[in-house]
């Protein structure tokens, strides 16, 4: 379960800066998770929900981002999406971590690897 | 800082921008520069529960004993019966129990360095814990990562795990004697691979016999 640390990661994050800002209650958390990162957002959701409880994050509202994967290639210079091809016959996506222009393999990840957390709604009386 | 008021108070917008993977990318530099400070090269290695790593990391330490001076971190659940297994090749191992946990990340394995000898070293296998989703997502801070999948997983390792490939430079087929067995086109397994990664380094394996493991150790490098 790595979404528990990604989960962790954010409730310990929004939870020390609703103490610095003296936050009375979180009314949104922003986080942009990228195709390539292997996170699970609905299980984030649960186990931030769950950490939540009883803190003033309780009624946050978590919105999540989806981000794709984009490419820089060190060949070619070319800088887009990451190709992926749909497979019909598994229905499934697989990336190909290669250039989609000259077909090098030296590229270089440059958005949709991680996750971040953007930014939080808070209110303060 | 954008305000808006409301009734209750006033709505504060807070930019964090804040990578969660931030504390781990930053252990993972660590390692590396500790591990280039002793000349040391480290290999991650992943894959499923039974698929061979713990075979081809005893196959690697077996074949190259005379030439490097090894050691191995593994990571497990529980258990350690895969350190000592690659202990009985004459490598020194570390255990590391996860708890439950599903990966080892750069921190575990930042502790596991701080308990070897790192002057007495040339060469660290780092065996992930058995899993082909997580730890793929989680570098380790090594210089490498290899891929090991077997033919008793079935035909569709690959393409139902296209992610574990991401940071890999090598991917060993294992037990490549029981293909036929099994009723697995390794061949296959090797195209669908490199319809993800072209420039990935494939070999076939067989850690019992140790068939494949002088192309595998070409492969890496060592």
């Amino acid at each position: 379960m790595h979404e528990a640390a990604i989960a962790q990661s954010i409730v310990n994050i929004v939870l020390e800066e609703a103490e610095k800002q003296n936050a009375t209650r979180i009314e949104s958390i922003e986080i942009e998770v990228g195709a390539l990162s292997f996170i699970g957002v609905d299980q984030v959701r649960f186990w931030v929900e769950n950490s939540f409880e009883g803190t003033v994050a309780e009624k946050a509202k978590l919105i999540f981002i989806n981000v794709k994967a984009c490419l820089r290639c060190q060949s070619c210079a070319f800088e887009g999406d990451l190709r992926v091809e749909e497979d019909p016959a598994f229905h499934m996506s697989l990336p190909k971590f290669a250039c989609p222009k000259c077909g090098s393999s030296k590229i270089e990840i440059t958005q949709g690897r991680y996750a971040f957390i953007r930014r939080i709604k808070l209110v303060k009386d | 800082m954008k305000t808006i008021h409301t009734e209750e108070g006033k709505v504060h917008e807070i930019r964090i921008d804040k990578n969660l993977m931030g504390k781990n990318n930053l252990l993972v530099q660590q390692n590396l520069a500790l591990l280039d400070k002793h000349h040391i090269k480290a290999l991650d290695v992943l894959g499923s529960i039974g698929s061979g790593k713990t075979s081809t990391i005893q196959q690697l330490v077996s074949h190259l004993k005379d030439k490097y001076k090894m050691a191995a971190v593994a990571g497990d659940i529980t258990t350690t019966i895969d350190a000592d297994r690659i202990k009985e090749k004459g490598a020194h191992v570390l255990q590391i129990n996860t708890d439950g946990g599903c990966h080892l990340d750069a921190n575990m394995v930042r502790n596991a360095l701080e308990l070897l000898e790192l002057e007495a070293l040339d060469l660290i296998f780092v065996e992930n814990v058995g899993n082909l989703i997580c730890p793929g997502g989680w570098p380790v801070g090594a210089h490498q990562r290899m891929v090991v999948v077997s033919t008793t997983e079935g035909p569709y390792m690959i393409v139902k795990h296209p992610g574990i490939l991401r940071d890999a430079s090598v991917l060993a087929i294992n037990k490549t004697d029981l293909a036929e067995a099994m009723d697995v086109d390794i061949e296959q397994l090797k195209a669908d691979a490199l319809k993800i990664k072209p420039d990935l380094k494939v070999v076939f394996t067989n850690g019992r016999t140790g068939e494949g493991i002088q192309e595998l150790i070409q492969a890496l490098g060592f």
